[in-house]
C-alpha cells in the first residue's frame, strides 16, 4: 500500500514537471509574445530594450530560463509577472483561492442536493412520465453553455428586470465572505446556481443509471423478498452503493474546478477567483502568471486524481496492480 | 462483433423514440445551416460577410440606418437595427458590422457543426489508436502513452484549450508537411480534438488491458498470429462500440467547447462565424440587441440536447445491459 | 504616449469606445467654477473612489508608463516642470513646479539652470535637496525607465548611463550646487521640447536612495498633495493625504479636495458603469461598453463629460513589404476607407470625427487638410471607392494576401472586420488577424513578423507635432527586426527626415516657424501615404451624482485631485 503510494506521488510530480516544461516551451516558442519591449514600454530604445532584456534575464539560454523561472517559483517563491512589475504572482493566487473555493463549494452542495434528489425520483419514478421529464431537464443542463447561460442570467438580473423582481442582486463581483457573509451569499447565488446547473445534470444522469443498475442486483432482490419496502430499499440500500462511483467522479470534477475549470463562470460573473486570473494572465500573455496557475491547477487535478485512486486501491486490492 | 449485433443495435436505435426524435431535430438544424447560401441569396439578399456600416434598411414602409447613431440627449453610441421578425431581411437584427444576424447564424452553424463533427471523430480515432496500442502493448510504450494522457488530463480542458489557442492564432502551425494558418477553422478542430483524447482513450485502454487477458485472445497470441491480426480480427471489433458511443456525445461536448473558445475570442476567427463568435459579438449588444446573443445560444442548447438524447440512444442499443 | 503603452491599459485604447460630445469641458462653464475661484475649503473632505477594471503595472513613476497612473501622478509626484493643472487649453503650458521660476537658458539652449523652491518636503519628512534631483535624473537610467533612451538622451553623460546603467553617473550633466540651491542641466543639443520632457512623470523628483530598480507594487515617496498608502493590483490602490504638503503654486500642484482617493480594481465595465449610476462609485476609468453609450448619454447626460484629445487612431501600411511597397497601392487604401463607418464602429459622431491629417487638431502644426476625400475639400467627407478600385489596378497589386492585424476587442476587432470586407471589394484578398491587445502592438513593430496592414493608435506624450512626425514616421524610429520600432510603416524617406530635422532646429529659434513647417510636413507624408489616419477619439469621463468641479487637463485629462465629493 505504501509503496503503491509513493509510486502514485512520484507519477503526480513527474506529470507536473512535464506540464511545467511544456507550458514554458510553447510559449517561448511562440513569436510576438516577447515580453521586453511590453515591459520596456512604447517606444523605447534600443539600448533600453537590451537593458531590460537582461534584467529580466530574457537574454539568457532556454533551459536556464526555465530553471529561474522554477527556482522563483518554487524556492524562493517571489516569482513576479511580466506585466504588473513587482506584482508577485503567488500571492496573488493565494488571494484569488478563497473566491474560487467559494464559488465551487457553493455550487457542489447546490449541484449534489440536486443531482440526488432528481437522480432518485427518476428511478423511484421508473416506467412513469416523471424519470424522462428528470432525465431531459437532465440533458438540457448539461447541453447549455455555461457562459452563455451567465450572460442571459446577467441579462435578466441586472438589467431587463432588475428594476422589478431582481432588485435585491447586487452588482457583478465578489465580497469576502468575512467582510459580509449575507452579501457574500448574495453575490454569488446566481454564480453558483449557474455552475450547478451543468453539473446537477451529470450527476443526477449518472446516479440514476447506478441507481437502476443496482436495483437489478441480487442484493436488492433478496431485501424485496424479505419484504422490505420500496422507498426503504431505495434509499438505504441502493442510494448507498449507487454513491460510491459518484463520489469519486466527485472527487476529480472538484479538483479540477478548484484548480480553475470554473474559468468561464468566473469570467461572466467578473470573480476574481483563480479561472479569471488565468485567464487575464492568457490575455496578456503574461508567463509567470500562466506558469503558476497551470501547474496550480494541475497540481489540483493530479491532487484529486491521486486522491481518488488511493482510496480506490484501499477499498480494491486488484487496483494496485493495474 | 460480425454484422448480426450491428443489425440488432440499429434495430433498437430506431424503436427508441426519444433517440429518433433527437436524430429528427439534429437533421433539421443540419439541413437549415446547409441552406445557408440559399435563405442569403434568394430570401434575405444579403452578404453575411460584408459589412454594412453604413447601409440602410426599409421597416414599415420607412427607411432607417441599419447601425443608428443615437439621436437623444448627447447622442452618444450606435445601436444595430433589432429584430424586424420578416424574413426576408434582419429577421434577428443586426450585428455591430450590419450584417444579418440570422444568416450569419445558419452560415454560423455549419462551422459549428462542422467542427464538432470532425473534432469528434477525430478525437475517437486517435483516442482509439492510443487506447489501443497502450493497452496491447503494455510495458514502456503503455507507460509512455498513459502518461503523456495523465499530462493532458492533468491540464482543466479550457486551460489547455485555450493557451493551445494563444499560441496557434498568433502563429499558426507546421507539422511537417502540412501548414494550418492562423486563422483555419483546423486550430480549434485539432486543439478541441486533442484535449478530449484522454477521455476516450482512457476506457479504451482499460478495455483492451482486459481483453487482452482472455483465453481466446492469449489463445490467439499463442499459435503465432501477428500483432497486427490479433489487434484487427480480436481487439477492434470490441473496442469499436465503446469508442461509437462515444461520438455523438463528444460531438456535442466539442460543440460547446467550440462555443467556449469563440466566446472566448480564441476559436474561429473573424470574418468566419460560428455560434461562438455571435454570441461574442453580442456581448458588446447584449443590453441594447439581447437577440444577438440569445438566439445562436439557443441553436447550441437544441443541438447538443438532440446530440446528447441520440448518444444515450447509441449506447442503450450498443450496450443493453446499461439501460 | 503611451496613453496605453503597457499590458493593463492597452485596455483602454481599446475600449476607448466612448468619448463625446464637443469639447463640452472646455465651456466657460466649466472652467470658472474651478481655477479661478481659489480653494473653497466648503468642498475639502470625503473618500474618491474611482474604478478601473485592471491595475496598471508598477507605481514607480519612472517607470509607468500608462495613462492611468500618470494621471494619479499629477496629484502625488512632482518634477522640475509642471503642466498647469487646469481645465482647458491652457494644462498644455509648462509651468515651474519644484523650480523656482522658469529655468535660465545659456549656451545656445544647451545649459538650464534651475532654482529650487525652499521648504518643500516628501512625504517621509525629508526635505528636498538638490542631491535628490541628480540622483533621480541618474535614476531615470538606473531603473531602464521607457523613455531613457528617447527623452532623456540628450543630457551629457546619457550615453554612458544607457548603455552601462547600473554604474550611471550624470557628474557633467546633472549638476547641483547645494548653497545655491540650483541644479544645472547640460545637453550635448538643444532641445526645444526638453521642458516639456520635464513635466512628464519619468522625470519626478524622488528621494536620492530610492532603489535602483524598478520599484514595482512598493510606494516611493511623494512631494505633492497625496501619497500612497497601500497598492495592490488586484485589489486597489489607496492615496491619502501626504501630510508635510503645502500648496506652493496653484498651478503647478494644487490644494487638494479629497482626504482619500482609492482606485479599485478587478470588476467588468459593466458593472463599474453600474455602480457610478447607483452612487457606489465616483468615476470609471475605462471606456464605458457601447450598449451602455445611449443609456449615459441620456438618462446620465448631466453626469457625462466629453472631450476630445490629441490623438488619432490609423492604419500603418508596411512601405517595405508588397503591395504596400507601391505608392498607388497605399493611396487607394486612403481613398477607400470610409472614415464615416469607423467613426460609426467607434461609438459615432460624438465619440469620434473623421481624421485626414497625421497632427490632430488642437495640436501645435494641425492643418485642415484632406489629401484623400471624395470631391476634395480640407476635411474628409467622403471615400471614392471608384478611384481606389482604380489605383489597385493601375499598381498591378490587385488579388495580392493583405493580412490585417487588429487588437482582439470589440471595437477593434469590429474595425479590422470592416476594413477586410473594404480591401476585398478594392480588389485584396484579405485575411483577419485579431491579436490580444498586449500582443499585437509590439507584434505589429516587429519587421519579422511580416505584417502587411495593422490598425494602431497614438496617443499624446506632450503637445509637440514632434511627438507624432518625428516620433512615428522618421528613419530613427525604424529599428528592423526589433519588437520596439515604433515607425510600424517603416517610413524612411531621406527628404522628408531632412526637412524633420529643420523643423526641430527651427523650433528652437522660431516655434511659429517651426508649426507651419510640420504642417507642411504633416501633408508631404500623406501625399506618400505610408499611413491612413481614421479617427480622432473623443473621451468619455462618466462620474458620479455627488462630484462636482470637474476639470479636464488636455495633457494628464480629469484633474483627481480637484474633484469635489461633497
Amino acid at each position: 500500500m505504501l509503496l503503491f503510494a509513493v509510486r502514485r506521488l512520484a507519477s503526480a510530480v513527474l506529470v507536473l514537471f512535464a506540464i511545467s516544461v511544456l507550458v514554458f516551451l510553447i510559449f517561448f516558442a511562440t513569436p510576438g509574445v516577447d515580453p521586453a519591449a511590453r515591459i520596456a514600454g512604447r517606444n523605447a530604445d534600443p539600448a533600453t530594450l537590451a537593458q531590460v532584456r537582461h534584467s529580466f534575464g530574457l537574454d539568457r539560454p532556454i533551459p536556464i530560463r526555465y530553471a529561474l523561472m522554477m527556482r522563483h517559483l518554487f524556492i524562493s517563491r517571489d516569482l513576479e509577472s511580466f506585466v504588473n512589475r513587482g506584482a508577485k504572482v503567488i500571492p496573488q493566487i493565494v488571494q484569488a483561492t478563497p473566491v474560487t473555493l467559494s464559488l465551487v463549494l457553493g455550487a457542489a452542495v447546490i449541484w449534489v442536493l440536486f443531482a440526488v434528489l432528481m437522480g432518485t425520483v427518476a428511478a423511484w419514478r421508473r416506467g412513469t412520465v416523471a424519470d424522462p421529464l428528470i432525465m431531459l431537464a437532465g440533458v438540457v443542463g448539461i447541453s447549455l453553455p455555461v457562459y452563455w447561460l451567465g450572460e442571459v442570467v446577467n441579462l435578466i438580473t441586472q438589467s431587463r428586470l432588475h428594476g422589478s423582481v431582481f432588485s435585491w442582486v447586487p452588482p457583478l463581483g465578489y465580497v469576502s465572505l468575512t467582510d459580509d457573509p449575507g452579501q457574500w451569499a448574495l453575490h454569488l447565488l446566481f454564480p453558483w446556481l449557474t455552475l450547478a446547473v451543468l453539473y446537477a445534470g451529470i450527476y443526477a444522469r449518472l446516479l440514476r443509471s447506478e441507481l437502476v443498475a443496482n436495483l437489478n442486483e441480487d442484493y436488492v432482490r433478496t431485501a424485496r423478498a424479505k419484504g422490505i419496502s420500496e422507498r426503504r430499499i431505495l434509499i438505504r440500500h441502493a442510494l448507498r452503493c449507487s454513491l460510491i462511483p459518484i463520489v469519486s467522479l466527485f472527487g476529480l470534477d472538484f479538483g479540477a474546478l478548484v484548480g480553475g475549470a470554473a474559468l468561464l463562470t468566473e469570467v461572466v460573473f467578473g470573480l476574481p477567483g483563480v479561472g479569471k486570473l488565468t485567464y487575464d494572465a492568457l490575455q496578456t500573455v503574461d508567463l509567470p502568471m500562466i506558469m503558476a496557475t497551470v501547474i496550480y491547477a494541475a497540481f489540483f487535478v493530479v491532487l484529486a486524481n491521486a486522491v481518488v485512486d488511493v482510496l480506490y486501491a484501499r477499498l480494491d486490492p486488484r487496483a494496485r496492480h493495474a | 462483433m460480425s454484422a448480426g449485433p450491428w443489425r440488432i443495435a440499429a434495430g433498437h436505435l430506431a424503436r427508441n423514440r426519444a433517440a429518433m426524435a433527437g436524430v429528427a431535430v439534429f437533421v433539421v438544424i443540419a439541413l437549415a445551416c446547409l441552406a445557408a447560401p440559399l435563405y442569403a441569396e434568394h430570401v434575405a439578399h444579403t452578404d453575411p460577410f460584408r459589412s454594412n456600416v453604413s447601409g440602410t434598411t426599409v421597416v414599415d414602409g420607412r427607411t432607417v440606418q441599419v447601425l443608428a447613431p443615437s439621436s437623444t440627449g448627447l447622442g452618444l453610441g450606435v445601436t444595430p437595427i433589432g429584430p424586424t421578425w420578416d424574413p426576408g431581411h434582419y429577421f434577428l437584427g443586426a450585428d455591430n458590422q450590419g450584417r444579418d444576424v440570422l444568416a450569419r447564424l445558419l452560415y454560423g452553424g455549419r462551422n459549428s457543426l462542422f467542427i464538432g463533427l470532425i473534432s469528434a471523430l477525430l478525437c475517437c480515432l486517435i483516442a482509439t489508436a492510443v487506447g489501443v496500442l497502450a493497452g496491447y502493448a503494455g510495458g514502456p510504450v503503455d507507460a509512455l502513452l498513459s502518461r503523456t494522457l495523465d499530462v493532458v488530463w492533468s491540464i482543466p480542458v479550457y486551460l489547455l484549450a485555450i493557451c493551445l489557442s494563444v499560441i496557434l492564432l498568433t502563429s499558426g502551425l507546421r507539422l511537417g508537411p502540412i501548414t494550418i494558418s492562423a486563422g483555419s477553422l483546423w486550430v480549434p478542430i485539432l486543439i478541441i480534438a486533442v484535449v478530449y483524447v484522454p477521455y476516450v482513450a482512457r476506457p479504451v485502454r482499460g478495455q483492451v488491458v482486459a481483453l487482452r487477458n482472455r483465453d481466446y485472445i492469449q489463445a490467439a497470441i499463442g499459435t503465432g498470429a501477428s500483432d497486427v491480426r490479433v489487434m484487427r480480427r480480436d481487439v477492434l471489433p470490441n473496442i469499436l462500440p465503446t469508442a461509437i458511443v462515444f461520438v455523438p456525445i463528444m460531438m456535442a461536448l466539442d460543440m460547446l467547447t467550440e462555443s467556449a473558445l469563440s466566446f472566448l475570442s480564441v476559436g474561429v476567427q473573424p470574418p468566419d462565424a460560428s455560434w461562438g463568435t455571435i454570441i461574442n459579438d453580442g456581448l458588446g449588444l447584449l443590453y441594447t440587441r439581447p437577440a444577438v446573443t440569445i438566439a445562436p445560444g439557443l441553436c447550441i442548447a437544441a443541438t447538443a440536447v438532440a446530440l446528447n438524447v441520440l448518444g444515450d440512444g447509441v449506447r442503450d442499443a450498443l450496450d443493453p445491459g446499461a439501460r | 504616449m503611451a496613453r496605453k503603452a503597457l499590458p493593463g491599459i492597452a485596455l483602454i485604447t481599446t475600449s476607448l469606445i466612448l468619448a463625446g460630445c464637443s469639447g463640452s469641458s472646455s465651456t466657460p462653464a466649466t472652467s470658472a467654477s474651478g481655477s479661478t475661484a481659489g480653494f473653497q475649503s466648503q468642498h475639502k473632505g470625503g473618500t474618491l473612489k474611482l474604478l478601473a477594471k485592471s491595475a496598471a503595472g508598477s507605481l514607480d513613476p519612472q517607470v509607468n508608463y500608462t495613462l492611468q497612473y500618470w494621471q494619479l501622478y499629477q496629484a502625488m509626484y512632482d518634477g522640475l516642470m509642471a503642466f498647469k493643472k487646469v481645465d482647458g487649453q491652457a494644462s498644455f503650458t509648462p509651468v515651474p513646479d519644484l523650480a523656482e521660476a522658469a529655468p535660465q537658458v545659456s549656451d545656445g539652449g544647451k545649459t538650464y539652470v534651475f532654482k529650487l523652491r525652499q521648504g518643500i518636503k516628501f512625504s517621509t519628512g525629508a526635505a528636498l535637496t538638490t542631491d535628490d534631483v541628480v540622483a533621480s535624473f541618474e535614476r531615470i537610467f538606473k531603473v531602464s525607465s521607457p523613455t531613457a533612451g528617447t527623452f532623456y538622451n540628450g543630457i551629457v553623460g546619457a550615453d554612458a548611463c544607457l548603455t552601462k546603467p547600473a554604474t550611471c553617473s550624470l557628474a557633467k550633466g546633472v549638476v547641483g550646487d547645494a548653497t545655491a540651491g540650483t541644479v544645472t542641466i547640460h545637453l550635448t543639443a538643444p532641445d526645444s521640447e526638453f521642458l516639456y520632457k520635464l513635466a512628464v512623470p519619468h522625470a519626478s523628483i524622488l528621494p536620492k536612495g530610492s532603489p535602483a530598480k524598478d520599484a514595482g507594487t512598493t510606494p516611493l515617496p511623494t512631494t505633492g498633495p497625496y501619497m500612497v498608502a497601500s497598492y495592490d493590483p488586484n485589489r486597489e490602490l489607496k492615496m491619502v493625504r501626504n501630510p508635510n504638503f503645502s500648496e506652493w503654486s496653484h498651478d503647478a500642484e494644487p490644494q487638494a479636495y479629497p482626504d482619500e482617493i482609492d482606485e479599485s480594481f478587478g470588476l467588468t465595465v459593466e458593472a463599474e458603469v453600474t455602480a457610478v449610476q447607483n452612487g457606489q462609485a465616483d468615476w470609471v476609468f475605462d471606456p464605458p461598453p457601447a450598449d451602455r453609450l445611449n443609456e449615459l448619454g441620456t438618462t446620465y447626460a448631466s453626469q457625462v463629460h466629453v472631450n476630445p484629445l490629441t490623438a488619432f487612431w490609423y492604419l500603418a501600411l508596411n512601405t517595405n513589404l508588397a503591395p504596400f511597397n507601391n505608392e498607388a497601392a497605399r493611396q487607394a487604401i486612403s481613398w477607400a476607407v470610409d472614415r464615416a463607418a469607423v467613426v460609426r464602429l467607434y461609438g459615432g459622431t460624438n465619440l469620434a470625427q473623421p481624421a485626414c491629417t497625421i497632427l490632430p487638431p488642437g495640436l501645435p502644426g494641425h492643418v485642415d487638410s484632406c489629401a484623400y476625400t471624395a470631391g476634395g475639400g480640407a476635411t474628409w467627407s467622403a471615400p471614392d471607392l471608384a478611384k481606389a478600385k482604380q489605383l489597385v489596378q493601375q499598381s498591378g497589386t490587385a488579388g495580392q494576401e493583405v493580412g490585417v492585424v487588429v487588437q482582439d476587442d470589440t471595437v477593434n476587432k469590429a474595425m479590422g472586420e470592416y476594413l477586410q470586407s473594404v480591401l476585398n471589394e478594392i480588389g485584396y484578398q484579405a485575411t483577419l488577424k485579431p491579436l490580444s491587445a498586449d500582443i499585437q502592438f509590439t507584434y505589429i513593430q516587429n519587421t519579422k513578423n511580416k505584417v502587411q496592414l495593422s490598425l494602431t493608435s497614438w496617443y499624446q506624450d506632450y503637445p509637440a507635432a514632434s511627438d507624432f512626425i518625428n516620433v512615428l514616421l522618421s528613419c530613427a524610429s525604424f529599428h528592423p527586426g526589433s519588437d520596439s520600432s515604433i515607425n510600424i510603416s517603416g517610413f524612411c524617406d531621406k527628404g522628408i527626415d531632412g526637412q524633420i530635422q529643420q523643423a526641430l532646429t527651427l523650433a528652437r529659434t522660431d516655434p511659429q516657424a517651426a508649426d507651419k513647417l510640420w504642417g507642411q510636413i504633416d501633408q508631404a507624408i500623406m501625399a506618400k501615404a505610408p499611413v491612413v489616419p481614421l479617427i480622432n477619439p473623443k473621451l468619455v469621463d462618466f462620474t458620479s451624482k455627488r462630484v462636482g468641479n470637474y476639470q479636464f487637463s488636455k495633457q494628464f485629462y480629469m484633474l483627481v485631485s480637484q474633484l469635489w465629493v461633497q
